[in-house]
């Protein structure tokens, strides 16, 4: 079900994605953000935001408690976590590459991390990516940067890069989440990138970076999978395994 | 006081029993202690008094057993904590420990499942580990009992002596920052062995202490700003997620307590057996038919067997009844004749019949658990049970519904997430529950040609399994929608069940059916003898009407004054009142009548009818009441009532344990009327729809 959300998302206005970003920011230094924090952080009257906290809260983004707290549910985080990244993404590279003042990059990605699409976004980023890591790049690297071309998620980029961030890239390769471990194989635990609530019990249940896991086998229809870590032996939703990254 | 903590399935049950000699519940499932359980026993002339509180991989509040084990320890009510650790997971299990240590706690350990460590060659050293830890540690084999008595003495002489565990080793960043938000919690009312473990919940944002140290004044504030932003810089500098970080010191803690100490590393293959069973029972494509066999097989067992047992039960009540009748006479005192015979031998006959039939299906249950074979059921389950918005452990509270609904839904406190809980609560009526069998057995063959009679049954159950699936995810969309919980659960070895434990389990839960018939069902039947006895009809109607059939012999007019007076009493006059709302779905007030008995209890329908029909209500069984019915209603009114009484009003007990389990009043009116109203539509189309069709 939440494939298919995911798939046909709801385009969320302007507002709405600032919201939820403001949100994320908040609940980050707090537990809970409340109405009056968010309209102080956004500069905007509490009656607005508690509009605006109704239709998010509609659109199953986030949870009011007692009328006053708000939590981005699952969705929701993720929602806010793609915009937070775009806006991140966007101030660098008018900040590093552009070579922009801080407070002008700030404003310019904000007026364009809504605007952009996905796919529009995704090539952004990885011709930022390439110039931020690819400092040793020849000179004609834009040209290089055009010609390459992604094929299955690998570079084909007709040159090798020396610098030990590009040779990040061989291990991208290793890397895939729990969910994709073949039945008997194993792989060292790199990231648990589940939602909050599910993550403290991964962890509490010894899913932790650079633990050991095997793959011992699926149920029917290959969800929840069944997995061996130090000596004991667990099953996960298949969702909750493709959030956990590991090294094979 | 003395707490026995740990995690799901490590054996704090067992522990529990070992040392106060009790006998309660244990399973080889994670999660069957889910109420706290308290017990004593004496030492050397001492009372102890020992609370076994439900499994919690750590202290971080998850689920509600986990809330409920987590304040106990917080509050700091207990003299010694006894951590009990499953010693062949002993790196996860320690992080348990290292969080009661850091909380302040007086701590002893419990190395637990010894047996199968040492098994698997795995040997610690246990003086080392009592240095480095700085409490007592004691290997036991809590099942067997075995180091039951050191673990007295060693609990006996932390009571007198609390030791002084060393402060859990957590990195120097990760000290750092504690010891700097601790300095800040001086000028709050947090006590001084708490702080630092405050200190780590604020650092980590938890949702209940923020707000309660922020409510201390300005020292909580500055405690909760300087979290903040020691959060936000051990994020940047590690790059990973706060609870990632402390969970790694912890478990870091951990696995250097295990490196130092371990004397001999278990074999890799200490498990080769219970995985090779695994192999062939939870395989991909024999798992679910494997399952659905044992399934078949317990019920055949429940059914077939507990036929025998149950017959005799039936014979006592009706020789306890004949006995009283014939001793008694007549003439002295007729009410409270009546109110013996009719109220309390048949209304709780009526439910003990039942118990050789919750009995065994206890004991399959109960089967399933301690071999660890429910724990694989959830597993090949939860993608169906996922489908329909519920989760893989919701299965093991609605299969416990075949036998009660009262015991199911105190099992779903299992669930961890609230939502799932509610949504399985209430459809658990709807599993055809063992009181509502002896229903099925009066009207299936009442109505049906004997080679339709087990399918038909089979398709009342499966009919029941249907809707209730269909309403979960009906709830899940609506009134009920919002985040799942995660399915993470261990799967516990296979073990050899002892045969005490299952017989325990098995008692202990028939044991809550028995107290029920002798509680509340013994109350209601009096009540319902009381609205069914009076008042009484004018003796001169009776008269009349004995006359008009012209009956001569005494049974036919003791059996018409029956009715009559029954049709004059409370409930009957109830059921007249509202016969014409029931007339669409092919019930009359007879109908009616043993239905408003039903909410009592379910079983209570049966004697109603037996009342109702004229024959008396040892009639419940008899043929003559099944010939009766069947000449009175047609196939479809049958059918049609079936559904009704599976569908409709849950009985009194499943209304009060869901309003005591969900908290709300609102939850189990949602159920008592919610499921009311669908079986009224749900009869009304077939009955209406079978007559369309020429029916009937
Ligand atoms: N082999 C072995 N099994 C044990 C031991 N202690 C408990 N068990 C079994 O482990 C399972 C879980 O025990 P229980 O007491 O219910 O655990 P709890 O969930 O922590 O209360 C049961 O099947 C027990 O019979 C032990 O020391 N050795
Ligand atoms: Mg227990």
């Amino acid at each position: 079900m939440a494939k298919k959300n995911r798939d046909q998302e709801i385009k969320l206005s302007a507002s709405l994605e600032d919201y939820l970003e403001t949100i994320l920011q908040l609940t980050r230094a707090k537990p809970v953000a409340r109405i009056k924090d968010i309209a102080r952080a956004r500069d905007v009257k509490a009656g607005s935001v508690s509009a605006a906290m109704k239709r998010l809260e509609s659109l199953g983004l986030i949870r009011y408690e007692r009328n006053e707290y708000i939590e981005l549910t699952v969705e929701g985080a993720r929602r806010a976590q793609k915009v937070l990244s775009r806006h991140l993404v966007l101030t660098s590279f008018f900040e590093e590459i552009l070579d922009m003042p801080a407070d002008e990059a700030e404003e310019e990605a904000c007026a364009m991390e809504h605007h952009l699409s996905d796919a529009a976004m995704d090539k952004f980023v990885r011709f930022f990516e390439f110039l931020r890591t690819c400092p040793g790049a020849p000179s004609n690297f834009l040209e290089l940067f055009h010609g390459c071309r992604r094929l299955d998620g690998e570079a084909e980029c007709g040159f090798h890069c020396s610098d030990p961030a590009c040779i990040d890239d061989e291990w991208q390769k290793n890397r895939t989440t729990i969910n994709a471990l073949e039945h008997g194989q194993e792989g060292t635990i790199m990231h648990v990138g589940t939602a909050p609530a599910i993550r403290q019990r991964l962890l509490d249940m010894g899913i932790l970076p650079g633990v050991k896991v095997n793959m011992e086998r699926r149920a029917p229809g290959g969800d929840p999978v069944w997995i061996r870590i130090e000596g004991y032996q667990l099953s996960l939703r298949r969702e909750e395994a493709e959030g956990v990254a590991v090294e094979v | 006081m003395i707490v026995i903590a740990g995690q799901p399935n490590a054996g704090k049950t067992s522990l529990f029993n070992a040392l106060t000699g009790s006998n309660r519940n244990v399973g080889n499932y994670p999660g069957v202690t889910v109420e706290r359980r308290e017990g004593k026993y004496r030492f050397e002339g001492k009372r102890y008094d020992v609370v076994d509180l439900p499994g919690t991989y750590s202290l971080s509040s998850f689920s509600p057993e986990e809330r409920v084990a987590q304040k106990e320890l917080l509050d700091h009510t207990a003299d010694v904590v006894v951590v009990v650790v499953d010693s062949t997971a002993l790196t996860r299990s320690l992080v348990l420990l290292a969080q009661v240590i850091h909380l302040g706690a007086n701590t002893v350990l419990a190395l637990n499942m010894s047996d199968e460590a040492h098994a698997a060659g795995q040997f610690l050293d246990l003086d080392l580990m009592e240095e480095l830890l700085g409490c007592p540690v004691v290997e036991t084999e809590a099942h067997k009992r075995v180091g039951a008595q050191k673990l007295k003495s060693v609990i006996a002489r932390a009571a007198e002596q609390p030791g002084e565990p060393r402060p859990p080793v957590l990195g120097e960043r990760l000290s750092k920052a504690l010891m700097s938000i601790e300095s800040m919690l001086a000028n709050t009312s947090v006590k001084h062995e708490q702080r630092s473990w405050v200190a780590c919940k604020l650092l980590l944002s938890d949702r209940e202490f923020t707000p309660l140290v922020e409510s201390q004044g300005e020292g909580g504030f500055e405690a909760v700003a300087q979290a903040a932003v020691l959060r936000k810089q051990i994020e940047e500098q590690t790059g990973e997620d706060i609870s990632v970080f402390v969970a790694e010191r912890y478990h870091g803690f951990a696995h250097g307590l295990v490196t130092e100490t371990i004397q001999q590393r278990p074999r890799d293959d200490a498990r080769v057996l219970s995985d090779a069973v695994d192999r062939v029972l939870v395989h991909r494509v024999l798992g679910l038919p494997f399952f659905l066999a044992v399934m078949y097989a317990i019920f055949w067992v429940t059914f077939t067997v507990g036929e025998y047992p149950m017959g005799w039960i039936e014979n006592g009540f009706a020789f306890l009844a004949d006995l009283v009748s014939a001793n008694w006479p007549d003439s002295t005192a007729p009410e409270l004749r009546s109110l013996v015979l009719d109220g309390v031998i048949a209304g709780v006959g009526g439910v003990v019949v039942f118990l050789p039939n919750i009995v065994l299906l206890f004991f399959g249950l109960a089967l399933l658990e301690d071999t660890g074979y429910m724990a694989r059921a959830a597993f090949l389950m939860d993608r169906l049970m996922h489908r329909f918005g519920l989760h893989g452990k919701s299965f093991l509270p609605m299969l416990t519904g075949f036998g009660c609904t009262v015991p199911g839904i105190m099992a779903t406190r299992t669930l961890e997430n609230e939502r799932d809980r509610l949504v399985t609560m209430l459809v658990l009526p709807l599993m055809s529950c063992g009181a509502r069998l002896p229903i099925w057995m009066l009207l299936v063959p009442a109505f049906f040609a004997p080679s339709m009679r087990a399918p038909m049954l089979g398709a009342i159950y499966l009919f029941g399994v249907i809707l209730a699936l269909s309403l979960a995810l009906l709830l899940r969309k609506t009134v009920l929608s919002g985040e799942e919980a995660p399915f993470v659960m261990e799967l516990p070895p296979y073990r050899v069940p002892t045969l005490r434990a299952m017989l325990i389990k098995m008692m202990e839960r028939s044991w809550l059916y028995v107290r029920k018939a002798g509680t509340v069902i013994l109350g209601i039947s009096i009540l319902m003898w009381f609205v069914t006895s009076y008042p009484k009809a004018d003796a001169r109607d009776i008269d009349q009407q004995i006359a008009a059939d012209q009956v001569t012999h005494q049974e036919g007019r003791d059996s018409i004054a029956a009715t009559l007076n029954l049709k004059e009493s409370f409930a009957g006059r109830l059921g007249v009142a509202i016969e014409p709302v029931f007339k669409p779905l092919g019930f009359d007030w007879k109908l009616v009548t043993g239905m408003i008995g039903s909410f009592a209890a379910k079983e209570v329908f049966v004697a109603q009818m037996g009342i109702v029909h004229s024959l008396g209500e040892s009639g419940g069984r008899s043929e003559s009441l099944r010939e009766d019915l069947a000449r009175n209603y047609s196939s479809l009114a049958g059918a049609s009532l079936i559904l009704f009484l599976l569908i409709a009003t849950p009985c009194m007990a499943t209304v009060a344990v869901t309003r005591r389990e969900s908290g709300k009043w609102k939850w189990a009116a949602l159920q008592f009327f919610g499921l009311t109203v669908l079986a009224y539509i749900i009869s009304l189309v077939v009955y209406q729809g079978g007559l369309l069709l020429g029916f009937g």
